[in-house]
């Protein structure tokens, strides 16, 4: 009796073993701050991917096998990305990484990826230099994509909206001393001196400094006429909120960042009209974005994301990764990269459709043509011009290259 | 003219805040000759605690002015709390070996338990402090300022004032000035100089979580709102003098002041060097501060 009820067990137990190996998941590490001054967007980046996964998940998942997401917290510290890095290649052996909200992190974790030949696909950050860290010279092969509108194309879209489309000619550019605000600078810097305008005052602060009345005070004597940031949430309010006291209005326009919750949050009143490029903004102007909107509520509660952005870009990371796979018909990084360099199917994502979205030399899934300006409005990010989103320009696509 | 006082308005209402952190490392220096490096996070727990206890009473429908009255008492006592268990925990063994560093590290190492309790119960998000007054500015001949701005300054000093009025005219504070004249003397003539020294940490976390309160509403609450704040009230208490109440209210004042103008006149990266430069003059010149009295070291 006790032999054959530990032969059926044991017979039991391979059984359930060969299955499990059948469908063996494909472990794909998340990489993003889920705690901190940056965790509105890795929170909803987070949610985004998710949602996604789970979706893929129920349908069959990929090759036959589900997706499991190693998630971890990188806190926006640089160090912690690359302990992050090292455990998700090494221990867990993912197949690709998703995420990075930080160009700090991206920029000293994805070294470890690009060693060990396995792709990331950034997110969020948007960094210029990120996706060109290892590209051309003595690397024959770059493993960093990204799908979100780099610094580049921010901020030349800032400059045009302020100076082409609004006719300012004196933008004051404040700006937080971190990597993201002083890059972020220099290519504001550059995109104005193309259209023919040199900022009349650019200031700097510290992140968590409490008052910014002489860098307020400053751009308002130098005569600016509109006021262009690249900060995060929490300093962004400080400037709107100090402006606001002393009782002098210009527009702010700056990156995407000005739709941040803590921001719209913290300035309230003070915040309202401030406008920023936007990938993704929270009204359902395609059927999948209002399917996504619905479902990422339905999941999470609320009626309004963090940071509609980084949700609607974390969730296609997640397509365009199982659309590789699927061609690669392998879990191979090389492999991968391969297919994501060359990708036959069109992938259907909430930003934009993504065909042939990256070749071997451009890394970056979004073109310039695919943001649109967001305006702040009763505490929501709302389309600044609606005719952007209108008809058949709701949905924006790369040109062909 | 108008932008020159636009500045000092400003300056003046972070430099009390600066001052009255300050002010508690004074006040355990004066007692026993060592301070709460944990400074910043005793402002940091008292913002969170008066945060959550502002929120507790506008859910129950009391008006946000009131509510933040009722939720002073609770935030200072428990910042009194919190200083007498930093004291307990951290200095009065070293106090006793009569050890040179052990209070600094004991003091620090309970900063950090502080901020990393602080991130485990209210997450690690800057949260907004619900504000008392409007926070529409008030003009005065072009020169504008929040009402939050004139409260920090008018509850800095009042606060300032009535630890210094308790210490001169209280039979209790008596003890603490005894204390920190004549430590050894104090204990002969039979005041129990641990209590007091107890009592002076609970005070000094007081002064810091009432601040915390103070600065909150203008700015955002959160684990790391404190540790900025706590470093430079440290440079203030060294130019002011660590052995003069009045002294860490005007190098408050000159840090704040010198923050701003700084930021106009020369360069907003720039901001914190003034400051810096003065606490180097100082420590060259005058080390017991600017209001600071020589202090001997009998060896």
């Amino acid at each position: 009796m006790m032999l054959r009820t530990t032969l059926i067990t044991l017979a039991a137990s391979t059984a359930l073993v060969s299955a499990a190996y059948a469908a063996d998941p494909i472990k794909v590490g998340l990489s993003g701050p889920y705690t901190g001054g940056s965790s509105s967007m890795g929170v909803s980046m987070r949610d985004g991917v998710k949602l996604a996964v789970d979706e893929i998940n129920k349908a069959g998942g990929v090759m036959g096998r589900p997706i499991q997401l190693i998630e971890r917290d990188d806190e926006a510290k640089n160090e912690l990305g690359v302990q992050i890095a090292q455990e998700l290649i090494n221990k867990e052996q993912v197949v690709a990484t998703l995420g990075f909200i930080n160009t700090g992190v991206g920029q000293a974790a994805q070294r470890f990826y690009q060693e060990a030949e396995i792709p990331v696909l950034n997110n969020v950050a948007t960094g210029s230099v990120l996706t060109k860290q290892f590209s051309g010279g003595t690397f024959k092969n770059n493993y960093v994509f990204r799908n979100a509108a780099n610094d580049g194309i921010q901020s030349a879209m800032i400059a045009e909206e302020a100076v082409k489309k609004q006719g300012f000619k004196k933008p004051a550019i404040l700006n937080d001393a971190t990597n993201y605000g002083m890059l972020g600078r220099s290519d504001l810097k550059a995109a104005l001196e193309k259209l023919g305008v040199t900022a009349v005052a650019e200031e700097k602060f510290n992140i968590g400094d409490t008052d910014m009345t002489s860098q307020v005070l400053k751009a308002k004597e130098a005569g600016a006429d509109v006021i262009l940031t690249y900060a995060i949430g929490p300093e962004l309010a400080q400037i709107a909120n100090s402006m606001a006291k002393l009782g002098w209005k210009v527009p702010m326009i700056g990156s995407w960042t000005l739709s941040m919750a803590s921001f719209i949050d913290t300035s309230g009143a003070n915040g309202d009209g401030a406008m920023m490029p936007q990938t993704f903004i929270e009204v359902p102007s395609t059927p999948k974005r209002k399917a996504f909107i619905e479902a990422y509520h339905k999941a999470y509660g609320g009626d309004r994301m963090p940071s509609p952005v980084s949700a609607a870009q974390g969730y296609d990371s997640a397509y365009l990764l199982k659309a590789a796979i699927e061609q690669a018909k392998s879990t191979d990084g090389p492999k991968i990269r391969e297919a994501l360099e060359n990708l036959n199917t069109k992938v259907e994502g909430l930003i934009t459709v993504y065909d042939h979205p990256f070749t071997a030399t451009d890394h970056e899934a979004v073109s310039n043509n695919i943001p649109v300006f967001g305006l702040v409005k009763g505490g929501r990010v709302v389309p600044a011009h609606p005719e952007d989103l209108a008809g058949d320009k709701a949905l924006r696509m790369k040109p062909k290259a | 003219m108008q932008i020159l006082l636009q500045l000092i308005a400003s300056g003046i209402s972070v430099g009390m805040i600066y001052g009255v952190i300050a002010f508690g490392y004074q006040l355990t220096f004066a007692t026993s000759k060592t301070l709460n490096f944990g400074q910043g996070e005793a402002l940091t727990l008292g913002a969170l605690v008066g945060l959550t206890t502002i929120n507790f009473l506008i859910g129950q429908a009391i008006a946000t002015p009131w509510a933040y009255l009722l939720m002073l008492p609770i935030v200072l006592a428990f910042g009194l709390l919190q200083g007498a268990v930093v004291e307990l925990l951290g200095v009065r063994q070293a106090i006793k070996t009569n050890s040179e560093a052990g209070w600094i590290m004991a003091t620090i190492a309970l900063g950090i338990i502080f901020r990393n309790l602080a991130e485990n119960i209210w997450g690690r998000d800057a949260l907004r402090f619900p504000s008392p007054l409007p926070e529409q500015a008030l003009s005065f001949g072009g020169i504008r300022i929040q009402p939050m701005e004139i409260a920090i300054v008018v509850g800095a000093l009042l606060l300032m004032l009535l630890v210094e009025l308790f210490n001169r005219k209280s039979i209790y504070g008596k003890a603490v000035v005894a204390t920190a004249n004549d430590r050894d003397a104090a204990g002969l003539m039979g005041i129990n100089t641990r209590i007091v020294i107890t009592f002076s940490y609970a005070l000094s976390s007081m002064s810091a979580a009432f601040a915390g309160v103070l600065v909150a509403p203008i700015t955002l609450t959160g684990a790391t709102m404190g540790a900025v704040l706590g470093l430079k009230a440290f440079a203030v208490a060294i130019i002011g003098g660590l052995s003069s109440g009045a002294g860490v209210v005007v190098g408050g004042l000159i840090l704040g002041i010198a923050e701003t103008l700084t930021g106009y006149y020369i360069e907003s990266g720039y901001k914190d060097v003034p400051g810096l430069v003065l606490l180097l003059l100082v420590l060259s010149l005058k080390p017991s501060g600017l209001f600071g009295k020589p202090t001997i070291k009998k060896v």
